[in-house]
Protein backbone atom coordinates (compact mmCIF):
# COMPACT_ATOMS: atom_id res chain seq x y z
CA UNK A 1 0.00 0.00 0.00
CA UNK A 2 1.17 3.51 -0.73
CA UNK A 3 0.03 6.67 0.94
CA UNK A 4 -2.40 8.95 -0.87
CA UNK A 5 -1.83 11.75 1.61
CA UNK A 6 -0.22 12.24 5.01
CA UNK A 7 -0.92 15.28 7.17
CA UNK A 8 1.09 16.12 10.27
CA UNK A 9 0.48 18.90 12.79
CA UNK A 10 -1.71 20.95 10.47
CA UNK A 11 -2.83 24.29 11.82
CA UNK A 12 -4.99 26.88 10.13
CA UNK A 13 -6.47 30.05 11.57
CA UNK A 14 -8.47 32.96 10.27
CA UNK A 15 -7.36 36.04 12.18
CA UNK A 16 -7.29 35.04 15.85
CA UNK A 17 -9.79 32.18 15.38
CA UNK A 18 -8.04 28.84 15.05
CA UNK A 19 -10.12 26.52 12.87
CA UNK A 20 -7.72 23.59 12.71
CA UNK A 21 -5.26 22.92 15.52
CA UNK A 22 -2.63 20.23 15.25
CA UNK A 23 -4.39 17.79 12.95
CA UNK A 24 -2.91 14.46 11.80
CA UNK A 25 -4.39 12.39 9.00
CA UNK A 26 -3.25 9.52 6.83
CA UNK A 27 -5.07 8.08 3.84
CA UNK A 28 -3.88 5.12 1.77
CA UNK A 29 -4.40 4.67 -1.97
CA UNK A 30 -7.70 2.91 -2.47
CA UNK A 31 -8.92 3.81 1.01
CA UNK A 32 -12.26 5.58 1.44
CA UNK A 33 -12.21 7.89 4.44
CA UNK A 34 -15.28 9.81 5.53
CA UNK A 35 -14.95 12.93 7.60
CA UNK A 36 -17.92 13.80 9.80
CA UNK A 37 -18.49 16.82 11.95
CA UNK A 38 -21.00 19.49 12.70
CA UNK A 39 -21.01 22.66 10.64
CA UNK A 40 -18.14 24.96 11.42
CA UNK A 41 -15.91 22.25 12.90
CA UNK A 42 -13.28 22.85 10.23
CA UNK A 43 -13.90 19.92 7.90
CA UNK A 44 -14.30 22.04 4.80
CA UNK A 45 -11.25 24.06 5.82
CA UNK A 46 -9.26 20.82 6.00
CA UNK A 47 -10.46 19.78 2.55
CA UNK A 48 -9.56 23.16 1.08
CA UNK A 49 -6.10 22.95 2.62
CA UNK A 50 -5.60 19.48 1.10
CA UNK A 51 -6.79 20.81 -2.26
CA UNK A 52 -4.18 23.55 -2.10
CA UNK A 53 -6.87 26.22 -2.20
CA UNK A 54 -6.01 27.74 1.16
CA UNK A 55 -2.58 28.31 2.70
CA UNK A 56 -1.71 26.53 5.95
CA UNK A 57 -0.20 28.16 9.02
CA UNK A 58 1.81 25.23 10.37
CA UNK A 59 2.45 21.54 9.82
CA UNK A 60 2.92 19.69 6.59
CA UNK A 61 0.89 17.92 3.94
CA UNK A 62 2.62 15.16 1.97
CA UNK A 63 0.40 14.32 -0.94
CA UNK A 64 -0.21 14.96 -4.59
CA UNK A 65 0.23 18.57 -5.67
CA UNK A 66 -3.09 18.41 -7.41
CA UNK A 67 -5.78 16.20 -5.92
CA UNK A 68 -9.11 16.08 -7.75
CA UNK A 69 -12.05 17.79 -6.07
CA UNK A 70 -15.81 17.43 -6.44
CA UNK A 71 -17.65 20.29 -4.79
CA UNK A 72 -21.16 20.52 -3.43
CA UNK A 73 -22.13 22.46 -6.58
CA UNK A 74 -21.22 20.84 -9.88
CA UNK A 75 -19.24 23.91 -11.07
CA UNK A 76 -19.51 22.95 -14.73
CA UNK A 77 -18.54 25.65 -17.22
CA UNK A 78 -21.88 26.60 -18.79
CA UNK A 79 -20.21 27.68 -22.05
CA UNK A 80 -18.51 24.36 -22.72
CA UNK A 81 -20.01 21.10 -23.92
CA UNK A 82 -19.91 18.17 -21.52
CA UNK A 83 -16.84 16.59 -23.02
CA UNK A 84 -14.95 19.90 -23.00
CA UNK A 85 -15.90 20.30 -19.36
CA UNK A 86 -14.53 16.87 -18.52
CA UNK A 87 -11.41 17.48 -20.60
CA UNK A 88 -10.63 20.76 -18.81
CA UNK A 89 -6.93 20.72 -17.98
CA UNK A 90 -6.14 17.58 -19.99
CA UNK A 91 -3.46 17.83 -22.67
CA UNK A 92 -5.12 18.55 -26.01
CA UNK A 93 -4.03 15.28 -27.60
CA UNK A 94 -6.49 12.48 -27.01
CA UNK A 95 -8.59 14.65 -24.68
CA UNK A 96 -11.89 13.96 -26.39
CA UNK A 97 -11.41 10.21 -26.27
CA UNK A 98 -10.43 10.30 -22.60
CA UNK A 99 -13.40 12.53 -21.78
CA UNK A 100 -15.66 10.15 -23.66
CA UNK A 101 -14.43 7.19 -21.63
CA UNK A 102 -14.91 9.10 -18.38
CA UNK A 103 -18.42 10.23 -19.34
CA UNK A 104 -19.33 6.69 -20.35
CA UNK A 105 -18.28 5.51 -16.90
CA UNK A 106 -20.84 7.81 -15.29
CA UNK A 107 -23.51 6.77 -17.80
CA UNK A 108 -23.45 9.91 -19.94
CA UNK A 109 -21.42 8.62 -22.87
CA UNK A 110 -24.14 9.64 -25.32
CA UNK A 111 -24.26 13.29 -24.21
CA UNK A 112 -20.72 14.40 -25.19
CA UNK A 113 -21.80 17.51 -27.09
CA UNK A 114 -24.70 18.51 -24.87
CA UNK A 115 -24.73 21.69 -22.78
CA UNK A 116 -24.61 21.61 -18.97
CA UNK A 117 -27.88 23.56 -18.77
CA UNK A 118 -29.74 20.55 -20.18
CA UNK A 119 -28.70 18.33 -17.26
CA UNK A 120 -30.53 17.48 -14.06
CA UNK A 121 -28.75 18.08 -10.77
CA UNK A 122 -27.71 14.44 -10.48
CA UNK A 123 -26.44 14.27 -14.06
CA UNK A 124 -24.43 17.46 -13.60
CA UNK A 125 -22.85 16.02 -10.47
CA UNK A 126 -21.98 12.86 -12.41
CA UNK A 127 -20.18 14.99 -15.01
CA UNK A 128 -18.30 16.69 -12.18
CA UNK A 129 -17.30 13.24 -10.93
CA UNK A 130 -16.14 12.25 -14.43
CA UNK A 131 -14.11 15.46 -14.61
CA UNK A 132 -12.41 14.56 -11.33
CA UNK A 133 -11.69 10.93 -12.26
CA UNK A 134 -10.41 11.65 -15.77
CA UNK A 135 -7.34 13.20 -14.13
CA UNK A 136 -6.56 9.76 -12.61
CA UNK A 137 -6.04 11.36 -9.21
CA UNK A 138 -4.09 9.73 -6.40
CA UNK A 139 -6.33 11.60 -3.99
CA UNK A 140 -10.00 12.43 -4.53
CA UNK A 141 -11.62 15.04 -2.31
CA UNK A 142 -15.41 15.10 -2.12
CA UNK A 143 -16.95 18.12 -0.42
CA UNK A 144 -20.55 17.09 0.36
CA UNK A 145 -21.14 16.26 -3.30
CA UNK A 146 -24.53 14.65 -2.65
CA UNK A 147 -25.94 17.29 -0.33
CA UNK A 148 -27.96 19.11 -2.97
CA UNK A 149 -29.45 15.98 -4.54
CA UNK A 150 -32.84 14.43 -3.85
CA UNK A 151 -32.91 11.20 -1.82
CA UNK A 152 -33.27 8.75 -4.72
CA UNK A 153 -30.63 10.43 -6.87
CA UNK A 154 -28.34 10.50 -3.86
CA UNK A 155 -28.56 6.72 -3.40
CA UNK A 156 -27.77 6.09 -7.08
CA UNK A 157 -24.93 8.59 -6.97
CA UNK A 158 -23.47 6.94 -3.86
CA UNK A 159 -23.30 3.52 -5.46
CA UNK A 160 -21.80 5.02 -8.61
CA UNK A 161 -19.09 6.71 -6.55
CA UNK A 162 -18.38 3.51 -4.66
CA UNK A 163 -18.05 1.50 -7.88
CA UNK A 164 -15.79 4.04 -9.56
CA UNK A 165 -13.56 4.45 -6.52
CA UNK A 166 -13.18 0.67 -6.37
CA UNK A 167 -12.17 0.69 -10.02
CA UNK A 168 -9.75 3.63 -10.00
CA UNK A 169 -8.39 3.18 -6.47
CA UNK A 170 -7.66 6.78 -5.45
CA UNK A 171 -7.46 7.64 -1.79
CA UNK A 172 -10.76 9.35 -0.97
CA UNK A 173 -11.69 11.92 1.62
CA UNK A 174 -15.44 12.54 1.70
CA UNK A 175 -16.71 15.40 3.81
CA UNK A 176 -20.31 14.98 4.91
CA UNK A 177 -22.62 15.38 7.86
CA UNK A 178 -24.72 12.38 6.93
CA UNK A 179 -23.91 9.45 9.22
CA UNK A 180 -25.67 6.86 7.05
CA UNK A 181 -23.75 8.05 4.01
CA UNK A 182 -20.52 7.65 5.97
CA UNK A 183 -21.36 4.05 6.92
CA UNK A 184 -22.48 3.10 3.40
CA UNK A 185 -19.45 4.50 1.61
CA UNK A 186 -16.52 4.59 3.98
CA UNK A 187 -13.79 2.17 5.02
CA UNK A 188 -13.12 4.45 7.94
CA UNK A 189 -15.12 7.26 9.56
CA UNK A 190 -13.42 10.14 11.31
CA UNK A 191 -15.21 12.58 13.56
CA UNK A 192 -13.80 16.06 13.67
CA UNK A 193 -14.36 18.33 16.64
CA UNK A 194 -12.76 21.61 17.69
CA UNK A 195 -10.28 21.61 14.83
CA UNK A 196 -8.88 18.11 15.36
CA UNK A 197 -9.79 14.51 14.60
CA UNK A 198 -11.59 13.48 17.78
CA UNK A 199 -12.42 9.87 16.95
CA UNK A 200 -11.92 7.26 14.24
CA UNK A 201 -13.96 4.14 13.54
CA UNK A 202 -13.23 1.36 11.09
CA UNK A 203 -16.32 0.41 9.10
CA UNK A 204 -16.76 -3.31 8.44
CA UNK A 205 -18.05 -4.66 5.14
CA UNK A 206 -21.04 -6.02 7.02
CA UNK A 207 -21.95 -2.56 8.34
CA UNK A 208 -21.54 -1.02 4.87
CA UNK A 209 -23.60 -3.76 3.31
CA UNK A 210 -26.94 -3.12 4.96
CA UNK A 211 -28.21 -0.27 7.05
CA UNK A 212 -30.20 -2.55 9.40
CA UNK A 213 -27.26 -4.88 10.10
CA UNK A 214 -26.55 -4.88 13.87
CA UNK A 215 -23.00 -3.60 13.29
CA UNK A 216 -24.35 -0.72 11.20
CA UNK A 217 -26.86 0.20 13.91
CA UNK A 218 -24.21 0.07 16.63
CA UNK A 219 -21.79 2.16 14.56
CA UNK A 220 -24.48 4.71 13.78
CA UNK A 221 -25.15 5.13 17.51
CA UNK A 222 -21.46 5.54 18.26
CA UNK A 223 -20.97 8.11 15.50
CA UNK A 224 -24.03 10.07 16.58
CA UNK A 225 -22.74 10.05 20.14
CA UNK A 226 -19.37 11.33 18.93
CA UNK A 227 -21.16 14.08 17.08
CA UNK A 228 -22.95 15.08 20.28
CA UNK A 229 -26.41 13.85 19.31
CA UNK A 230 -26.47 10.76 21.53
CA UNK A 231 -29.05 8.04 21.94
CA UNK A 232 -30.93 10.12 24.50
CA UNK A 233 -31.91 12.55 21.74
CA UNK B 1 -32.02 49.68 -28.08
CA UNK B 2 -34.99 47.38 -27.86
CA UNK B 3 -34.57 43.69 -28.23
CA UNK B 4 -37.84 42.02 -29.02
CA UNK B 5 -36.41 38.54 -28.71
CA UNK B 6 -35.73 39.17 -25.03
CA UNK B 7 -38.47 41.64 -24.27
CA UNK B 8 -41.22 39.43 -25.69
CA UNK B 9 -44.06 39.63 -23.19
CA UNK B 10 -45.03 36.48 -21.33
CA UNK B 11 -48.48 36.17 -22.85
CA UNK B 12 -47.14 36.22 -26.41
CA UNK B 13 -46.11 32.56 -26.40
CA UNK B 14 -49.71 31.52 -25.85
CA UNK B 15 -50.87 34.05 -28.44
CA UNK B 16 -48.38 32.72 -30.94
CA UNK B 17 -49.81 29.23 -30.62
CA UNK B 18 -53.32 30.48 -31.29
CA UNK B 19 -52.81 32.92 -34.15
CA UNK B 20 -49.61 31.53 -35.66
CA UNK B 21 -46.46 33.61 -35.80
CA UNK B 22 -47.09 34.65 -39.45
CA UNK B 23 -50.23 36.60 -38.57
CA UNK B 24 -48.51 38.15 -35.59
CA UNK B 25 -45.69 39.42 -37.83
CA UNK B 26 -48.22 40.93 -40.24
CA UNK B 27 -50.08 42.64 -37.43
CA UNK B 28 -46.93 44.34 -36.16
CA UNK B 29 -46.36 45.86 -39.61
CA UNK B 30 -49.86 47.33 -39.80
CA UNK B 31 -49.24 50.65 -38.05
CA UNK B 32 -46.00 51.54 -39.89
CA UNK B 33 -47.66 50.69 -43.21
CA UNK B 34 -50.64 52.93 -42.45
CA UNK B 35 -48.32 55.77 -41.41
CA UNK B 36 -46.30 55.55 -44.63
CA UNK B 37 -49.46 55.42 -46.75
CA UNK B 38 -50.87 58.46 -44.95
CA UNK B 39 -47.60 60.31 -45.46
CA UNK B 40 -47.65 59.44 -49.16
CA UNK B 41 -51.26 60.58 -49.53
CA UNK B 42 -50.74 63.87 -47.69
CA UNK B 43 -47.69 64.67 -49.79
CA UNK B 44 -49.35 63.65 -53.07
CA UNK B 45 -52.41 65.81 -52.51
CA UNK B 46 -50.32 68.81 -51.63
CA UNK B 47 -51.19 68.95 -47.94
CA UNK B 48 -47.44 68.88 -47.15
CA UNK B 49 -45.20 70.98 -49.43
CA UNK B 50 -42.29 68.94 -50.90
CA UNK B 51 -39.65 71.15 -49.29
CA UNK B 52 -41.06 70.26 -45.83
CA UNK B 53 -41.48 66.55 -46.41
CA UNK B 54 -41.42 64.90 -49.84
CA UNK B 55 -43.48 61.80 -50.54
CA UNK B 56 -41.89 58.39 -49.81
CA UNK B 57 -42.04 57.52 -53.52
CA UNK B 58 -40.11 60.69 -54.29
CA UNK B 59 -37.45 59.70 -51.77
CA UNK B 60 -37.18 56.29 -53.42
CA UNK B 61 -36.79 57.77 -56.90
CA UNK B 62 -34.15 60.17 -55.56
CA UNK B 63 -32.30 57.18 -54.10
CA UNK B 64 -32.39 55.44 -57.49
CA UNK B 65 -31.10 58.47 -59.38
CA UNK B 66 -28.34 59.09 -56.81
CA UNK B 67 -27.22 55.48 -57.15
CA UNK B 68 -27.32 55.84 -60.97
CA UNK B 69 -25.09 58.91 -61.08
CA UNK B 70 -22.65 57.14 -58.79
CA UNK B 71 -22.61 59.38 -55.72
CA UNK B 72 -24.64 57.50 -53.12
CA UNK B 73 -22.81 54.17 -52.87
CA UNK B 74 -19.27 55.63 -52.51
CA UNK B 75 -20.55 58.04 -49.87
CA UNK B 76 -22.15 55.20 -47.90
CA UNK B 77 -18.89 53.26 -48.24
CA UNK B 78 -16.87 56.17 -46.85
CA UNK B 79 -19.23 56.56 -43.90
CA UNK B 80 -19.13 52.85 -43.09
CA UNK B 81 -15.36 52.80 -43.34
CA UNK B 82 -15.10 55.71 -40.87
CA UNK B 83 -17.44 54.03 -38.41
CA UNK B 84 -15.60 50.70 -38.74
CA UNK B 85 -12.10 52.12 -38.27
CA UNK B 86 -13.20 54.23 -35.31
CA UNK B 87 -14.95 51.23 -33.82
CA UNK B 88 -11.95 48.92 -34.21
CA UNK B 89 -9.51 51.48 -32.77
CA UNK B 90 -11.73 52.59 -29.88
CA UNK B 91 -12.92 49.04 -29.22
CA UNK B 92 -9.39 47.65 -29.02
CA UNK B 93 -8.28 50.39 -26.66
CA UNK B 94 -11.35 49.97 -24.46
CA UNK B 95 -10.96 46.19 -24.42
CA UNK B 96 -7.24 46.31 -23.64
CA UNK B 97 -7.71 48.68 -20.70
CA UNK B 98 -10.78 46.73 -19.60
CA UNK B 99 -8.82 43.47 -19.46
CA UNK B 100 -5.96 45.15 -17.57
CA UNK B 101 -8.24 46.77 -14.99
CA UNK B 102 -10.46 43.69 -14.74
CA UNK B 103 -7.54 41.44 -13.87
CA UNK B 104 -5.15 43.58 -11.93
CA UNK B 105 -5.98 45.46 -8.79
CA UNK B 106 -2.93 47.67 -9.34
CA UNK B 107 -3.97 48.54 -12.87
CA UNK B 108 -7.43 49.30 -11.50
CA UNK B 109 -6.04 51.68 -8.89
CA UNK B 110 -3.79 53.36 -11.44
CA UNK B 111 -6.23 53.72 -14.31
CA UNK B 112 -9.83 53.40 -13.26
CA UNK B 113 -10.28 56.88 -11.80
CA UNK B 114 -8.73 58.58 -14.83
CA UNK B 115 -10.88 56.61 -17.22
CA UNK B 116 -14.03 57.34 -15.25
CA UNK B 117 -13.17 61.06 -15.26
CA UNK B 118 -12.77 60.99 -19.04
CA UNK B 119 -16.00 59.06 -19.33
CA UNK B 120 -17.83 61.87 -17.55
CA UNK B 121 -17.30 63.97 -20.67
CA UNK B 122 -20.22 63.63 -23.08
CA UNK B 123 -18.24 62.49 -26.09
CA UNK B 124 -19.92 65.00 -28.39
CA UNK B 125 -18.61 67.82 -26.21
CA UNK B 126 -15.05 67.15 -27.34
CA UNK B 127 -15.97 67.78 -30.97
CA UNK B 128 -14.77 71.44 -31.10
CA UNK B 129 -11.49 70.39 -29.53
CA UNK B 130 -11.12 67.55 -31.99
CA UNK B 131 -11.65 69.95 -34.89
CA UNK B 132 -8.97 72.27 -33.50
CA UNK B 133 -6.57 69.36 -33.13
CA UNK B 134 -7.25 67.36 -36.22
CA UNK B 135 -9.12 69.71 -38.53
CA UNK B 136 -12.09 68.34 -40.42
CA UNK B 137 -10.20 65.47 -42.06
CA UNK B 138 -10.72 61.74 -41.59
CA UNK B 139 -8.71 61.75 -38.36
CA UNK B 140 -11.24 63.90 -36.55
CA UNK B 141 -14.19 61.69 -37.38
CA UNK B 142 -12.39 58.48 -36.58
CA UNK B 143 -11.17 59.97 -33.31
CA UNK B 144 -14.67 60.97 -32.29
CA UNK B 145 -16.08 57.53 -33.07
CA UNK B 146 -13.21 55.82 -31.24
CA UNK B 147 -13.68 58.10 -28.23
CA UNK B 148 -17.35 57.25 -28.03
CA UNK B 149 -16.80 53.52 -28.49
CA UNK B 150 -13.92 52.99 -26.06
CA UNK B 151 -15.90 53.67 -22.87
CA UNK B 152 -18.84 51.29 -23.20
CA UNK B 153 -16.43 48.52 -24.24
CA UNK B 154 -14.12 49.34 -21.34
CA UNK B 155 -16.90 49.44 -18.74
CA UNK B 156 -18.52 46.20 -19.86
CA UNK B 157 -15.22 44.35 -20.12
CA UNK B 158 -14.25 45.31 -16.57
CA UNK B 159 -17.72 44.47 -15.30
CA UNK B 160 -17.79 41.15 -17.16
CA UNK B 161 -14.42 40.02 -15.84
CA UNK B 162 -15.26 41.00 -12.28
CA UNK B 163 -18.58 39.18 -12.46
CA UNK B 164 -17.11 35.83 -13.45
CA UNK B 165 -18.22 33.26 -10.88
CA UNK B 166 -15.33 32.95 -8.37
CA UNK B 167 -16.30 29.31 -7.82
CA UNK B 168 -15.47 28.56 -11.46
CA UNK B 169 -12.15 30.38 -11.14
CA UNK B 170 -11.45 28.27 -8.04
CA UNK B 171 -12.28 25.16 -10.02
CA UNK B 172 -9.76 26.27 -12.63
CA UNK B 173 -7.10 26.58 -9.95
CA UNK B 174 -7.94 23.15 -8.51
CA UNK B 175 -7.67 21.67 -11.98
CA UNK B 176 -4.22 23.20 -12.25
CA UNK B 177 -4.87 25.44 -15.24
CA UNK B 178 -2.14 27.87 -16.21
CA UNK B 179 -3.03 31.56 -16.04
CA UNK B 180 -3.31 31.70 -19.82
CA UNK B 181 -5.65 28.73 -19.98
CA UNK B 182 -7.65 30.06 -17.03
CA UNK B 183 -8.24 33.32 -18.90
CA UNK B 184 -9.04 31.59 -22.18
CA UNK B 185 -11.29 28.84 -20.87
CA UNK B 186 -12.98 30.45 -17.86
CA UNK B 187 -12.61 34.21 -17.49
CA UNK B 188 -13.16 35.47 -21.03
CA UNK B 189 -16.10 33.13 -21.79
CA UNK B 190 -17.63 34.16 -18.46
CA UNK B 191 -17.19 37.83 -19.29
CA UNK B 192 -18.41 37.45 -22.86
CA UNK B 193 -22.13 38.22 -22.33
CA UNK B 194 -21.22 41.52 -20.71
CA UNK B 195 -18.59 42.33 -23.36
CA UNK B 196 -21.03 41.67 -26.19
CA UNK B 197 -23.54 43.89 -24.46
CA UNK B 198 -20.89 46.60 -24.52
CA UNK B 199 -20.26 45.94 -28.20
CA UNK B 200 -23.90 46.48 -29.06
CA UNK B 201 -24.07 49.65 -27.04
CA UNK B 202 -20.80 50.86 -28.59
CA UNK B 203 -22.09 50.21 -32.11
CA UNK B 204 -24.99 52.57 -31.45
CA UNK B 205 -22.58 55.15 -30.02
CA UNK B 206 -20.26 54.81 -33.01
CA UNK B 207 -23.10 55.47 -35.38
CA UNK B 208 -24.25 58.52 -33.42
CA UNK B 209 -20.71 59.91 -33.31
CA UNK B 210 -20.40 59.47 -37.02
CA UNK B 211 -23.68 61.25 -37.79
CA UNK B 212 -22.62 64.24 -35.70
CA UNK B 213 -19.08 64.38 -37.07
CA UNK B 214 -20.24 64.13 -40.67
CA UNK B 215 -22.98 66.66 -40.22
CA UNK B 216 -20.70 69.29 -38.73
CA UNK B 217 -17.51 68.82 -40.64
CA UNK B 218 -17.15 66.69 -43.73
CA UNK B 219 -16.58 66.87 -47.47
CA UNK B 220 -17.72 63.34 -48.21
CA UNK B 221 -19.90 60.63 -46.69
CA UNK B 222 -23.65 60.53 -46.35
CA UNK B 223 -23.72 63.16 -43.59
CA UNK B 224 -22.05 65.53 -46.04
CA UNK B 225 -24.64 64.54 -48.64
CA UNK B 226 -27.40 65.70 -46.30
CA UNK B 227 -25.70 68.97 -45.41
CA UNK B 228 -24.98 69.66 -49.06
CA UNK B 229 -28.62 68.98 -49.90
CA UNK B 230 -29.72 71.43 -47.20
CA UNK B 231 -28.03 74.24 -49.14
CA UNK B 232 -30.28 73.51 -52.09
CA UNK B 233 -33.39 72.68 -50.05
CA UNK B 234 -33.28 69.10 -51.39
CA UNK B 235 -35.45 67.72 -48.59
CA UNK B 236 -35.79 64.44 -50.46
CA UNK B 237 -32.03 63.81 -50.17
CA UNK B 238 -32.06 64.77 -46.49
CA UNK B 239 -34.88 62.34 -45.76
CA UNK B 240 -33.09 59.67 -47.77
CA UNK B 241 -29.93 60.12 -45.69
CA UNK B 242 -31.94 59.86 -42.47
CA UNK B 243 -33.51 56.63 -43.71
CA UNK B 244 -30.10 55.25 -44.70
CA UNK B 245 -28.68 56.07 -41.26
CA UNK B 246 -31.59 54.24 -39.66
CA UNK B 247 -31.33 51.26 -42.00
CA UNK B 248 -27.61 50.82 -41.45
CA UNK B 249 -28.11 51.19 -37.69
CA UNK B 250 -30.70 48.40 -37.72
CA UNK B 251 -28.53 46.22 -39.96
CA UNK B 252 -25.48 46.62 -37.73
CA UNK B 253 -27.53 45.85 -34.64
CA UNK B 254 -28.89 42.66 -36.22
CA UNK B 255 -25.38 41.55 -37.03
CA UNK B 256 -24.44 42.13 -33.39
CA UNK B 257 -27.51 40.20 -32.26
CA UNK B 258 -26.62 37.32 -34.57
CA UNK B 259 -23.11 37.33 -33.13
CA UNK B 260 -24.55 37.16 -29.61
CA UNK B 261 -26.78 34.28 -30.53
CA UNK B 262 -23.92 32.29 -32.01
CA UNK B 263 -21.36 33.01 -29.30
CA UNK B 264 -23.81 32.67 -26.42
CA UNK B 265 -25.59 29.54 -27.60
CA UNK B 266 -24.81 28.02 -24.19
CA UNK B 267 -26.53 30.85 -22.32
CA UNK B 268 -30.04 30.12 -21.00
CA UNK B 269 -31.28 33.52 -22.25
CA UNK B 270 -30.37 32.59 -25.80
CA UNK B 271 -31.18 28.90 -25.53
CA UNK B 272 -34.61 29.15 -27.14
CA UNK B 273 -33.25 30.78 -30.27
CA UNK B 274 -30.21 28.51 -30.50
CA UNK B 275 -32.33 25.35 -30.42
CA UNK B 276 -34.45 26.46 -33.31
Amino acid sequence: MTAAVTVRGLRRSYGDRTVIRSLDLHIERGEFVVLLGESGCGKTTLLRALAGLDPIDAGRIDGPARPAVVFQEHRLLPWDSLWRNVALGLPEKDSRRRAETALAEVGLGDRLDDWPRNLSGGQAQRVALARALVQQPKLLLLDEPFAALDALTRIKMQSLVRALVRKHQPGVLLVTHDVDEAITLGDRALVMRDGAIARGHAISAAASGHRSHPEAIALRDRLLADLGVGADA
Amino acid sequence: MSDLSIATPVYSQATARRTGSGNRQLLSWLVPAVLVLAWEALARFGKIPPYILPAPTKVISTAISLVRDGTLIPDIGISLLRAASGFVIGGSIGFAFGVAVGFSRTAGLLLDRTILMLRAIPFLAVLPLVIVWLGIGEGAKIFLVAFGVAFPIYMNTVLGIRQVDPKLVELGRVTGLSTGTLIRRIILPGALPSILNGVRYALATAWLALVVAETIAASSGIGFLAMDAREFLRTDVIVLVIVIYAAIGVAVDSVAKLLERRLLAWHPNYAREANR
